[in-house]
């Protein structure tokens, strides 16, 4: 699960819906990234980045003890 | 960031293209398996089944082109010797198919002499197949070599 990606979308106060709707995807390839199911290009992790006025990192970046 | 045809996204793009490519895969491999039924079972003659070995002919010839053309295929340099050696193996495998064809599935029994005779226009179809598939795989690599430059 990229808990990281579903904490940012809550914080900004946005449904799966809402956050496809801004990036121009399906609410179920937000969810399938969101459990880390599906893994998007780099167009659509910017995308989502932007949506979420986050930085790559802060999104999708793995640390080892992750 | 703009959905494509028929509000797909690029996942559901990728799995479309999966499944279709399994699915065309299938389809080729049933058609095939018509041909040796229909050869082998119902004991009809090859000429009976021209139209489906003309599809799958063209079918194969402008699948492999399109994989050279778009880049799946990347050929890094061609070198003539590698031309050689796939129009002498093209034109092999055209020599058995046919006498298997004529000897095994087909009525008359070739002669050598008459597989000879054939061997001409194998080996004109072979040629132009290669040169089919270079060209588009040049054509190819310029296109691509051009998406960089610009």
């Amino acid at each position: 699960m990229n808990i990281k990606l579903k904490l940012a979308r809550v914080a900004k106060n946005l449904s799966q819906q809402d956050l496809a709707d801004q990036v121009g995807a399906s609410r179920q390839t937000i969810g399938l990234i969101e459990k880390q199911r599906y893994n998007p290009s780099l167009n659509l992790c910017l995308g989502i980045a932007k949506a979420l006025d986050k930085t790559l990192d802060e999104l999708f970046w793995e640390t080892d003890h992750e | 960031m703009s959905k494509t045809f028929m509000n797909m996204d690029e996942r559901n793009v990728q799995v479309a293209g999966r499944v279709i490519a399994i699915m065309y895969l299938i389809t080729i491999l049933a058609l095939n398996a018509a041909v040796i039924y229909r050869q082998i079972v119902l004991g009809q003659d090859f000429h009976d089944m021209e139209d489906i070995a003309s599809i799958l002919t063209f079918n194969s010839l402008f699948l492999i082109s399109a994989l050279l053309y778009f880049g799946a295929v990347t050929i890094r340099n061609l070198k003539i010797s590698t031309l050689l050696m796939g129009y002498v193996g093209f034109v092999v495998l055209g020599s058995l198919f046919t006498y298997v064809k004529y000897n095994v599935f087909g009525d008359a029994n070739l002669s050598l002499a008459q597989l000879l005779d054939k061997l001409f226009i194998i080996a004109s179809i072979c040629g132009l197949i290669v040169i089919f598939f270079t060209l588009f795989s040049i054509l190819g690599k310029r296109r691509i070599d051009k998406a960089l430059d610009d």
